[in-house]
């Protein structure tokens, strides 16, 4: 088959969504199909301009190249699913958030700033409301990305799950004293609230972060309130770091801690299950509760620095606990058979 | 229930517009979670108590906040620095324009010329709107080769006033058909509301009114007397009236040039039979209008508004003479006694003989009039209102498509000759539909 990835992104900006775009081009070409990719640069401000690039996309025709036929399209992100197709399915990492859960975020949110920034939400969840079910199929990254869809669009759709890239080189180590927290820096992964919680943890817990921050302001209040905290010594803050690196991190820690607010799908929890590690995560964290179960894979907390201390504390003074959630964890991740061949054969079918 | 924001003159200011805020504003806050928005510096206290009051900056309006509301309502009339504030939010931040005023050239002259010392702004407008012909009529106003009155009849700039709005509330019909500016998003028709004195008060009037039958029978002239009301015709009609002794004429209400109409009273010899009062206080109003026979309220050249002391006067169960002309000229006939615009004079002299004749047919005019108040009841008003945002808020993705195609049928223009596009924008109109109504076509050839 003949492929086309439809995606979008921010020129010269590359995150977990290129990843996944590029695994998945991976995988189609290994399964035998040939794919490529097609990127929209997509611009979001000001506001206005998303409903130019929508019918940009819209007015797109990729049912053939050059007289050849191409056979399947996957659309991933918005606006770049809305471009037509008769054997379009739809893989759908995530909506527009800033329109959906993340409207009124007192970080995040973006459009609601904008004098225009309702009318074009408006358009955006009509769009979408209207559009999407044209797909042969729908599929999403996860369950939580499928409750969004249903919940703001009123469209079923299935998750389907995918691994991390190079789920196969995770390894458990010994466990030494800190705890794990790689991502990127902003408000949405809430580094600021683990801060917190380490200044009221009782055990002497460790936290080493890895990721660099979406802005250096972010980066400068982070280091701010860890000063204002008096926790310095014992926070550690990588910054990026390789992916051999990452794993080894991974794999020495008591725990990860992967606390953010409604996160889509989250590679972290998985690669923390691949090596063998228990997740510490939060009540409202979306995409990590499909995997964490509370006690048996990893903690869940309530998002709050008292309750995320607690945690953190419990998880740190019972080192046995934390490697037997960690086994758990892995085992989950084998029972739920995630494979790029299963995600192949969905979206192909 | 609705989450509005609402942007109108509050009290103090001096604008018929506050009162009738006052009046709407408490039924809409019973019936929706409203938000007063205002960029006065003052705004009386008690109504705080009634909804909640906030303030913005015309230059920085709080979009955030305003985002939280279902929709967003706003009032325009002619008077520039008042209103200036909420066009400016209205025209970045689309929601229901209620129109008070239709003929806004004035507005616009006041906002561009003088606010914001833009002519350019004020010529792209009347261009935009009426072509060549506009502007060069913009340019010879700023010169003072056209007055503001034959300005605003021929270019009112209405269109622009709701340009981009989701819909447009007036109170009457008929001068917004006149004016030729029908605006492309729904509009709506509501008549002004106005809350009629209970039954036993007005009876009340009736009696103190039976007691002074007349003659000689008390004429009155009331509100803000701007130069189109129409003071001097007035003056001049009771003045060739042989039987004008049986008459009096008492003017209430700030005019727009005392000393020239104290000269005319005595020009005309009529200071035996005409009282100039000023601004009254609402008991002299009740005394003043109670005890009266006859309104006068006459208004040409019209900027279309309705008007706030007409329904006082049917309230009174005043019967009134009217200008056959925008807002008023929608009124019953069997309640209203017309004056032609061209006929001022003969007409209000048939009028005041006809009335001396028999003024028991004036008298039932009056009663008719309070009747008709029940058409102008503030909560029906204030549910129309919200019916209507509703509506229009339904079909705001097609005026957000019209904008859309507008701007890509602008730059197609450019690119290609009309016939050569025809495939170009068949494609896209298709599309530009199909997002507005989330819906899908089908591809050629599937």
């Amino acid at each position: 088959m003949k492929v086309l990835i439809l995606t979008s992104g921010v020129p010269f900006v590359r995150g977990g969504a290129e990843i996944l775009a590029d695994s998945l081009q991976g995988a189609l070409c290994a399964a035998g199909h040939e794919a490529e990719i097609v990127t929209i640069p997509f611009q979001s401000c000001p506001p206005s301009r998303i409903p130019e690039q929508m019918l940009a996309c819209r007015l797109l025709d990729v049912t053939e190249t050059c007289g050849i036929r191409i056979d399947r399209v996957i659309g991933l992100k918005f606006p770049a699913y809305l471009v037509r197709h008769p054997h379009k399915v739809m893989w759908l990492l995530h909506q527009h958030r800033t329109a959906y859960e993340l409207w009124e975020h007192p970080a995040a949110g973006d459009l609601i700033h904008y004098a225009d920034g309702r009318v074009v939400r408006e358009a955006i969840r009509r769009v979408d409301r209207g559009l999407i079910p044209e797909a042969k199929a729908i599929y999403t990254l996860s369950r939580n990305v499928s409750q969004r869809l249903r919940r703001y669009s009123g469209i079923d759709s299935e998750p389907l799950y995918n691994p991390p890239a190079n789920a196969t080189l995770f390894y458990k180590g010994p466990a030494r004293d800190y705890f794990f927290f790689p991502s990127r820096i902003n408000p949405l992964k809430r580094q600021w609230l683990v801060i917190q919680a380490l200044a009221l943890c009782r055990e002497p817990v460790q936290v080493r972060f890895a990721g660099e921050a979406d802005n250096e302001a972010q980066q400068i209040e982070c280091m701010k309130t860890v000063r204002e905290l008096r926790v310095s010594d014992r926070v550690e803050w990588l910054g990026v770091v390789s992916e051999e690196r990452k794993r080894e991190c991974y794999a020495n820690s008591v725990g990860v801690i992967f606390p953010p607010v409604d996160e889509d799908y989250g590679y972290v929890t998985l690669e923390a299950m691949l090596s063998s590690k228990p997740v510490i995560t939060c009540a409202d964290s979306g995409g990590p509760l499909e995997f964490v179960t509370d006690s048996q894979t990893g903690l869940i907390a309530e998002a709050t620095p008292q309750s995320l201390a607690e945690r953190m504390d419990a998880l740190w003074a019972d080192r046995p606990g934390a490697a037997a959630m960690g086994e758990a964890g892995r085992q989950r991740y084998q029972d739920l058979k995630i494979s790029w061949e299963n995600v192949v054969d969905k979206l192909l079918c | 229930m609705l989450k509005i924001n609402w942007f109108s003159p509050l009290l103090p200011a001096h604008s018929g517009i506050a009162y009738y805020a006052a009046q709407i504003l408490p039924i809409l806050a019973s019936r929706h979670e409203v938000i007063a928005w205002t960029d006065q510096e003052q705004v009386a206290p008690d109504l705080s108590g009634i909804v909640q009051v906030a303030s913005y900056h015309r230059d920085n309006p709080p979009w955030r906040a305003l985002n939280d509301a279902d929709v967003s309502i706003y009032h325009l009339g002619n008077q520039g620095a008042i209103h200036g504030g909420i066009w400016q939010v209205s025209r970045q931040h689309a929601g229901i324009v209620v129109l008070h005023d239709l003929c806004l050239h004035d507005f616009f002259a006041m906002v561009f010329l003088r606010l914001q010392e833009n002519p350019e702004a004020y010529l792209g407008a009347l261009e935009r709107w009426y072509g060549p012909q506009g502007r060069h009529a913009g340019e010879a106003f700023r010169t003072g080769g056209i007055g503001a009155e034959a300005m605003a009849q021929r270019f009112p700039l209405t269109r622009e006033a709701v340009w981009g709005a989701l819909g447009v509330i007036t109170h009457s019909r008929r001068a917004l058909e006149d004016l030729g500016e029908n605006p492309a998003c729904p509009t709506a028709v509501l008549d002004f509301p106005y809350a009629a004195t209970e039954e036993s008060r007005y009876r009340g009037w009736m009696t103190a009114r039976a007691a002074a039958p007349g003659p000689p029978y008390r004429l009155v002239v009331f509100g803000y007397l701007g130069r189109n009301r129409r003071l001097g015709t007035v003056l001049a009609a009771l003045a060739g009236l042989r039987e004008r002794d049986q008459f009096r004429l008492d003017i209430c209400g700030q005019l727009w040039d005392e000393s020239h109409i104290r000269l005319e009273i005595e020009r005309l010899g009529l200071s035996s039979l005409v009282n100039l009062y000023g601004f009254l206080q609402d008991e002299q109003v009740e005394r003043e209008l109670s005890t009266a026979h006859l309104a006068i309220n006459l208004r040409y050249p019209s900027m279309g508004e309705a008007s706030l002391s007409q329904v006082q006067f049917w309230d009174y169960g005043l019967p009134t003479l009217v200008a056959r002309t925008g807002w008023y000229a929608s009124l019953p006939e069997e309640a209203t006694a017309f004056v032609r615009p061209e006929r001022e004079i003969e007409d209000i002299q048939a009028h005041l003989r006809a009335f001396l004749a028999d003024p028991g047919v004036y008298r039932a005019m009056g009663e008719r009039g309070r009747q008709s108040l029940k058409n102008h009841d503030p909560e029906k008003y204030v549910d129309a209102m919200a019916q209507f945002a509703s509506t229009a808020l339904a079909s705001a993705p097609h005026l957000s498509a019209l904008e859309l195609a507008r701007g890509i049928g602008d730059d197609l223009s450019q690119w290609l000759h009309p016939a050569a596009s025809s495939y170009l924008v068949e494609r896209v109109s298709r599309e530009i539909c199909a997002l507005a109504e989330g819906e899908t076509g089908t591809l050629d050839g599937e």
